[in-house]
């Protein structure tokens, strides 16, 4: 039989019951919907966790000063002062051991609000060095732009640069090259505007774009070297909150990591200090990214058997219920293997019509699925369907029908002629 | 009609030599066709006559190749075909015999002209041929205006005329006709006859299994079966 005639065979009877072949792909549908949704879902937290790491800079190691628990915490009783976190030694240490290690940008929480009117505000002003333009992966905005210099630190310039959702709240319409910020009751002059390309997170807390940054030197003669907060009679002393520190080779990166961990649990007496490791939290991610796929195979692979168990179910029925159309077709000239091709393609065609639909309401299910989580105003689900995952639906769609038509259709070449004739 | 009005008969087109079918039964063997020599000419009308159970069927799906010979051997256009394997024998099937159904045989989810490409299509005839064909052949059998009719919308004069358009479909050597008037009224049925009739005269040979003893006078040859036991008139 010509492959055309074929098609047209199979078409004309799957379109004899068209309900009853709809409901038997009902088991492919869901299952491949299901796959695909699930699919979706987990690309979108998988690419939106990958941007989120590479946002932080996959070749930094970020430092970051945690406040001990109370118990831990090492208390100076004349001072009142609790001292914690990352101290100028170790950034020295760090400097002149720690040979993998390129750039060196320290990062201070001035600890200072910032007024938009009378209200106080998110945005938060930190001291750095030039180099953090680089290591957080931010760029310049507008031509006028500049970030900070090593002068301005030199010559204790108040100048700043500001994040493009921070100069959006504070100068709205205004040309913020002509504005000021006021810090601390000290005026920073505006010298540059700078957004985070990737919506990137400052050591995954504050977001850059709602940041303003000024030299640490300035900071430090404006404010002096230790920020002090008063809490309940007890002031803290930090001397860095984040240390970024961006590597010459990343493949040494777990070794740095590690020696940079031994390092701080010698030197410090308390857990008052994180280690982020983008780089580390890449490759978990990834790893994760391997169990997800696991476990949505084999949920696909259950749904895909109870779907094509479904459809041998109806083929095998089917086959009972056209013994007699099998005799004629036999009687007329049929070879076995037109009787098999044919109902083995009518099972492909069911799982693929079945695929088809299921590949659609998975992307309705994954789009619906976004946009309910996105309903509260927070960032919620981002659903991605890849064109991978549908032809990888189609694909494992045909590949049921074949596996799970082939008996009956083995079955159903092998009626004798005469039988399946004499069949009622 | 009387036998003046059929085709002069010419080389043999069927041979049976010793052809038997046997069947067991609880350990028992039932010759459902005793051992049978007979010769059907080209452009023949054969009829085979017998009483219910007398072995008529079996002796047509023999011809047909519907079954397997159990001893002897069955030649069709000089080429022993009771011995082929399973592929074989459909395309013999296919392009050399044409069958006529009592109870007709079409299929029912399709329109008549589909059914009657149906044999065309085991043969591998381009779609628009194919169809042009079959168009024609209903044509000829005065349904030309039901072409995209089901079956289940004609009646059942109309259903064994689309059943021998599809018999035709392939041009076959000889047509196999089991008791095709069986399921229709007297008038009707003598339509049908007389549509074989044709057939033959046009040259086809056929071969028609019937109860009708009436049916007798249009044959050239006819054979009677008791017992599985065939003999020759």
């Amino acid at each position: 039989m010509r492959p055309v005639e074929m098609v047209l065979t199979v078409y004309a009877s799957l379109t004899r019951h068209l309900i009853r072949s709809l409901l038997a792909t009902l088991g492919i549908v869901l299952g491949i919907a299901a796959v695909v949704a699930m699919l979706a879902i987990g690309e979108g937290g998988r690419r939106e966790a990958m941007r989120q790491i590479e946002a932080q800079g996959v070749d930094n190691i970020i430092l970051r000063s945690v406040k001990p628990v109370e118990g831990d915490a090492q208390q100076s009783t004349r001072s009142f002062t609790q001292r914690y976190g990352i101290t100028q030694r170790d950034v020295e240490h760090i400097r002149n051991v720690f040979e993998n290690i390129r750039l060196l940008v320290p990062v201070m929480d001035t600890r200072r609000d910032i007024f938009v009117g009378q209200q106080t505000t998110d945005i938060e002003a930190v001291a750095t060095t030039p180099e953090f333009l680089e290591v957080t992966r931010c760029r310049l905005v507008d031509r006028r732009s500049r970030f900070l210099k090593l002068t301005d630190g030199q010559v204790l310039d108040p100048v700043c640069v500001v994040g493009i959702k921070a100069a959006r709240r504070l100068f709205a319409h205004l040309d913020p090259f002509a504005q000021t910020v006021v810090i601390g009751n000290v005026s920073f002059r505006v010298v540059g505007l700078m957004e985070s390309p990737v919506g990137g997170r400052l050591a995954g807390q504050y977001e850059l774009d709602n940041v303003i940054c000024l030299p640490i030197e300035t900071a430090r003669s404006l404010w002096g070297g230790i920020r002090v907060q008063m809490r309940r009679g007890i002031a803290e002393q930090v001397d860095y909150d984040f240390l970024f520190l961006s590597t010459k080779e990343t493949h040494a990166i777990p070794g740095t990591a590690g020696r940079l961990r031994a390092y701080l649990r010698s030197a410090h007496t308390q857990t008052d200090y994180e280690v982020q490791v983008p780089y580390e939290l890449l490759q978990s991610a990834q790893k994760t990214q391997r169990i997800f796929t696991i476990v949505m195979t084999s949920i696909a692979a259950i749904s895909l058997l109870v779907g094509g168990i479904g459809i041998m179910n109806i083929m095998l029925a089917n086959i009972f219920e056209r013994t007699r159309e099998i005799g004629v077709r036999r009687a007329l000239g049929a070879r076995k293997r037109d009787i098999l091709f044919q109902f083995l393609a009518e099972s492909v065609l069911l799982t693929s019509i079945g695929g088809g639909l299921g590949a659609g309401l998975g992307i309705v299910t994954a789009a619906v699925a976004e946009t309910v989580s996105r309903m509260g105003g927070d960032a919620g689900l981002k659903a991605v369907v890849t064109p991978e995952s549908l032809v990888v639906a189609l694909v494992v769609s045909v590949i049921t029908g074949i596996t799970f038509g082939t008996h009956p259709a083995w079955k159903a070449a092998q009626l004798d002629p005469l039988t399946a004739l004499r069949h009622e | 009609m009387a036998d003046s009005d059929t085709q002069p008969c010419g080389q043999p087109l069927i041979e049976l030599h010793g052809l038997a079918k046997m069947y067991e039964a609880g350990g028992v063997r039932i010759a459902a066709l005793r051992p049978t020599d007979l010769t059907v000419r080209r452009g023949a009308f054969l009829t085979v006559m017998g009483p219910s159970g007398s072995g008529k069927s079996t002796l047509l799906n023999l011809f047909g190749l519907l079954i397997r010979p159990t001893s002897g051997i069955y030649r069709l256009e000089g080429r022993t075909v009771s011995d082929l394997n399973d592929d074989a024998t459909s395309a013999v099937r296919c392009g050399l015999i044409g069958m006529v159904f009592q109870s007709f045989n079409l299929l029912s989810h399709l329109t008549i002209l589909e059914n009657v490409c149906v044999p065309m299509q085991y043969a591998g005839i381009p779609h628009t041929r194919m169809r042009k064909r079959a168009k024609a052949l209903l044509a000829q059998l005065g349904l030309e205006d039901r072409y995209g009719s089901r079956p289940t919308q004609l009646s059942g004069g109309q259903c064994q005329r689309v059943a021998i358009a599809r018999a035709l479909a392939n041009d076959p050597s000889v047509i196999l006709a089991d008791e095709p008037t069986g399921n229709l009224d007297e008038k009707t049925g003598q339509e049908v006859l007389s549509i074989f009739q044709e057939l033959h005269r046009s040259g086809k040979t056929i071969i028609m299994v019937t109860h009708n003893p009436v049916y007798r006078q249009y044959a050239t040859q006819a054979v009677k079966i008791h017992d599985g036991e065939v003999t020759e008139e």
